[in-house]
């Protein structure tokens, strides 16, 4: 029963995650796809998560902390070049 | 399942990685490149291989990010 | 048609790639087979790739430290001294970056150290964990672009641990009988605790001090490459 409703769940971020990409490819200036990214990295790290659950590994949450930590940085980057230069 | 979901993963590393080659936009392509190195984390993740997902996080989410946009910066000024 | 000339080669690139499927695998080799089979019994580590890296294959872990030296060096090199290229004067951040960078910039340094003095326990290792060290660095660098690393501790912290690497390596020709041994010197210890694997959480804490510093200064140098001829930096 867990483990259907982890698959659910994975099935669910994907779907949201195919939107959001839908977004970055179509998104007509750089503000767009940066926050398209942004959301795609939000949505990634829960299926990371999930793959962990699946798989029955903890290692595997140690690359989502990773992630969860330093995506905040490339966010915070694109924001300061696209308003006046980094 | 998780057979499907790496089918419709991988289409989003093969969008990212045309969308990267065919944009005008410079920071565009940075940004679509980011999402490719995201997914093919993911990826080696679901390959069993935590050590490599790593590195290509550590390295994909803020530095090649940002060492792209640095030099973007500086070659737009140079010909400006 | 420049596209169709890629698109074409980038196929048959990929079924080149295609063809060279069957050969990966558990029949792949005896290499493999025997890292899984003694690997564990011979180091204690409970990172079998970091036994591989550091210690089976860490001559090649080496010329992979030396190729980061000489690109950060090449880089360092190019981008110096450009007098007269105008650049965008550094504006001030807002308030709510600034000090949420100052309030973030010690945890995240403690985890880039957390994930290479761990290296032999979970996924991570010297690389790994150097790189979040100069992200770090990295975000002090984004919020306050006047601000400039002490260059000569920067130095000094990548020479010693070049030197402390090549040095271990010597440490076990002397006393196990071959280049970054590890057997004899250091003990062998539990296996899944920290102090185990001999000497390679040793080597993985030098190697991700070193590329944590090259990285710092790489980006502290693409940060402020211009001519600054009012700005006097020290030079080491």
């Amino acid at each position: 029963m867990a483990e259907t409703l982890v698959l659910v769940a994975l099935g669910i971020a994907l779907l949201a995650g195919m939107l959001a990409t839908v977004q970055l490819v179509r998104g007509p200036d750089a503000a767009t796809r940066a926050v398209a990214l942004d959301a795609i990295t939000l949505i990634t790290l829960p299926m990371m998560v999930g793959l962990a659950l699946v798989v029955g590994r903890s290692i595997y949450i140690d690359v989502a902390l990773v992630y969860a930590i330093l995506s905040f940085l490339g966010v915070v980057a694109f924001a300061r070049y696209l308003d006046r230069g980094i | 399942m998780m057979l499907a979901i790496d089918f419709v993963v991988v289409a989003v590393i093969f969008v990212a990685a045309v969308g990267a080659m065919s944009c005008k936009n410079l920071v565009s392509s940075v940004l679509l490149g980011g999402l490719a190195s995201l997914v093919a984390s993911y990826l080696f993740l679901r390959m069993g291989a935590p050590d490599v997902a790593m590195t290509e996080a550590a390295i994909g989410a803020a530095l090649t990010t940002v060492i792209f946009l640095v030099a973007t910066r500086r070659t737009q000024e140079v010909e400006e | 048609m420049k596209q169709l000339i890629g698109s074409v080669f980038v196929l048959v690139m990929g079924l080149f790639l295609w063809s060279l499927v069957p050969l990966l695998g558990p029949s792949a080799g005896y290499l493999s087979t025997y890292f899984t089979q003694h690997g564990v019994a011979d180091n204690h580590t409970a990172n079998l790739v970091t036994a591989v890296v550091v210690n089976y294959r860490g001559f090649d872990t080496l010329g992979e430290v030396l190729v980061l030296f000489a690109s950060v060096s090449g880089a360092t090199f190019v981008l110096r001294r450009r007098d007269g290229l105008p650049t965008a004067q550094p504006w001030p951040a807002s308030e709510f970056l600034a000090t949420g960078a100052r309030a973030l910039f010690a945890p995240l340094v403690v985890f880039g150290a957390y994930i290479f003095v761990h290296g032999h326990l979970t996924p991570g290792g010297g690389f790994q964990g150097g790189a979040v060290v100069a992200s770090a660095v990295l975000m002090l660098l984004l919020v306050n672009r006047d601000r400039h690393l002490p260059h000569g501790l920067m130095t000094w912290l990548e020479s010693l641990s070049g030197f402390g690497f090549v040095l271990t390596g010597l440490i076990g020709l002397a006393v196990g009988g071959s280049f970054l041994s590890n057997k004899g010197l250091m003990p062998l210890g539990e296996w899944n605790t920290l102090f185990s694997g001999g000497l390679i959480p040793i080597i993985y804490v030098l190697v991700g001090i070193k590329v944590g510093a090259e990285l710092s200064a790489l980006l502290d140098v693409m940060f402020h490459s211009t001519g600054d001829a009012d700005h006097q930096e020290g030079q080491a």
